[in-house]
């Protein structure tokens, strides 16, 4: 494997100084040990070839690759390698190469059915609910693949939590939807599990609204709340990475960016991913995006560049509203 | 506009035809209830509550027919709803894309609508010829047969009617299949599968045929479960085809205490539905 061509990008370092440095000091090595890894960063080793020595003008030509933008040193909490997925016979993901960062948002976008949904439910292996789907390749979480036969889900979605497209409170009082997550995996008494489930709400910017009537049904609250309450009681068990599977499609603007509020604070204690069809969204609240389109990872990098200045034709057109 | 005045001519002739037919159905339950209301109400008096079935030509009441009733009935309904449930769990949950699933089903739908005769006859078969006599349990058991289908059939139904993101949001926390179904599933068709065991017990609670092979009948007091045991449906089949005046008002009274009580059960299953889907 040759060398990688870096685009250097600002946005990428403006974290700190010393993201700086290495980044541009060490940002080459980086990737290259990535790619000795297991070639994290380059999907299609023939299309590495062909355009590793030219200039990243000239990859934007070659629609087969799967343009992986200034790879930065950063800690990845998520890492998927050669992944694929099959709905029984028909293959849903076509060898998925992606890491997720650790502390940052990553956004899925594209198209419908473009595989989206279908790789976030990968990371927590949701899709083991149903016969006749499974996935191959590996999704290191922490350095431990997680798709191996021996992973223990109940385990895994207590360290990977999901919140859906349309809100899915438990027929139980707001509290109990709280506090049954965290009975599950702790003992507590009931003074702390007061204060966790105040905790959590007040994460998920829901305390106040709802703090006169913990034993309300959460059935009882309003879209956008049940939502965030849905948020609180999957950040109340203290999951390491997040999934947000259009979070947002089924309410108004305003529940919306209360929730964009929320992801942003949820950022600096948890890796969080969000697929979503709202591209302003993609770009307010995430870093890094990744577009898919049919069952590929077309291009993946950081969320500035993507929206301004994306390698990919395809890309392009997504983001501009030619298709999809 | 003579297309149009036409379909308002057919509308309404159909319209017409559609309410006879509607008056015509109803008004047979009205008179059906209003004959049992009417001679129900002229045998109804405290003595039916409190005394036991009379000989011929005496006066009497149908206390042991009653608790009969209500002792089969509840613990049929005890015996039949784990089954059923079970069953039915394992239908909508962990079995849902097995074959085994799709052949219960299909049987279960036969036993559902099986005559009842018959169970009683496989009942008798299986208990009161080996027991060589008639008794409750027999009965209980019987009736229990009947209660499973409609179970099964209801469990299966309501938890298939929860929304499968439910399931995926409580499995995403963390949750084991057996909690997330019971915390979860369970809770979100609670009042669904409580309708089922009620309409169980409405189903079983005028059945006659079975228990006539199996508790038969016990002109006394008796809650002794291994003895012949009294029933309101078998005492009222015996009583209404009798000569005797008294007995014959008997067997009205009784058919009305069922009436109301299937009635009331209904109401209540009616009212836990409604609820379920205000919600």
């Amino acid at each position: 494997m040759k060398e990688l061509q870096i685009v250097s990008q600002e946005q990428e370092v403006q974290d700190s100084n010393d993201a700086r440095e290495a980044s541009i000091g060490g940002g080459a090595e980086a990737v290259v040990s990535q790619v000795a890894d297991g070639g994290a960063s380059i999907a299609n080793p023939a299309a590495s070839q062909a355009t590793a020595p030219t200039e990243n003008r000239d990859t934007a030509k070659d629609p087969a690759m799967t343009v992986i933008k200034q790879v930065p040193n950063l800690p990845q909490k998520v890492a998927i390698r050669d992944l694929n997925f099959f709905y029984g016979d028909s293959l849903a993901l076509k060898n998925i190469n992606l890491p997720l960062y650790a502390n940052k948002v990553t956004s899925f976008i594209g198209p419908s059915g473009c595989g989206k949904s279908t790789l976030l439910r990968v990371l927590n292996r949701m899709y083991d609910l149903y016969p006749k789907q499974r996935a191959e390749g590996e999704v290191l979480l922490d350095g431990h693949n997680i798709l191996k036969p021996d992973q223990d889900l109940n385990l895994l979605r207590a360290r990977v939590g999901m919140v859906f497209q349309k809100p899915t409170p438990f027929p139980m009082s707001i509290y109990d939807n709280i506090a049954f997550g965290i009975r599950l995996y702790e003992k507590v008494n009931k003074a702390e599990l007061d204060e966790r489930v105040e905790t959590a709400l007040k994460g998920a910017a829901l305390w106040g609204e709802v703090k006169d009537q913990l034993k309300a049904s959460g059935l009882s609250l309003s879209g956008g709340q049940q939502q965030r309450l849905c948020i609180a009681r999957t950040v109340a068990i203290h999951p390491e990475v997040i999934l947000l599977d259009e979070p947002c499609s089924a309410l108004d603007p305003i529940s919306t960016a209360k929730i964009e509020e929320l992801i942003d604070e949820l950022k600096a204690n948890y890796t969080i991913a969000i697929v979503t069809h709202n591209m302003q969204q993609a770009a307010r609240v995430s870093e890094y995006t990744a577009f898919m389109y049919l069952g590929e990872l077309i291009e993946f990098g950081n969320t500035a560049h993507m929206f301004t200045a994306p390698e990919q034709k395809r890309t392009q057109n997504y983001i501009t509203g030619r298709f999809g | 506009m003579a297309i149009y005045d036409r379909r308002r001519r057919t509308n309404a002739t159909y319209l017409a035809l559609c309410y006879m037919a509607a008056i015509f159905g109803l008004s047979w339950l009205v008179v059906i209830l209003a004959t049992l209301f009417w001679q129900g109400m002229q045998g109804m008096s405290l003595a039916v509550f409190t005394q036991m079935t009379p000989p011929p030509g005496a006066d009497g009441g149908l206390l042991n027919a009653i608790v009969g009733s209500l002792i089969m009935t509840i613990l049929g309904v005890v015996i039949g709803t784990p089954l059923g449930m079970l069953a039915g769990t394992y239908m909508a949950e962990y079995g849902r894309y097995t074959k085994l699933t799709f052949v219960v089903r299909f049987i279960n739908d036969i036993l559902l609508s099986a005559p009842s005769i018959i169970v009683g006859l496989f009942v008798y078969e299986i208990m009161v010829a080996r027991m060589g006599h008639f008794s409750g349990i027999a009965g209980a058991v019987a009736l229990a047969v009947i209660v499973v289908p409609v179970v099964v059939r209801t469990t299966e139904d309501m938890l298939l009617l929860v929304p499968g993101p439910l399931r995926e949001a409580a499995s995403a926390l963390g949750l084991p299949r057996n909690l997330v179904i019971g915390k979860v599933a369970y809770r979100a068709a609670r009042a669904g599968l409580i309708t089922g065991v009620l309409l169980a017990i409405a189903r079983v609670s005028g059945e006659t045929a079975p228990l006539l092979f199996t508790a038969l009948n016990n002109q006394f007091f008796s809650t002794n479960l291994n003895a012949p045991m009294s029933s309101l449906p078998a005492v009222i089949f015996q009583f209404a085809l009798s000569p005797y005046k008294e007995w014959q008002q008997l067997a009205w009274a009784g058919a009305l205490i069922i009436t109301f009580a299937v009635l009331a059960l209904s109401i209540v299953a009616r009212v836990l539905g409604a609820q379920r889907t205000a919600k």
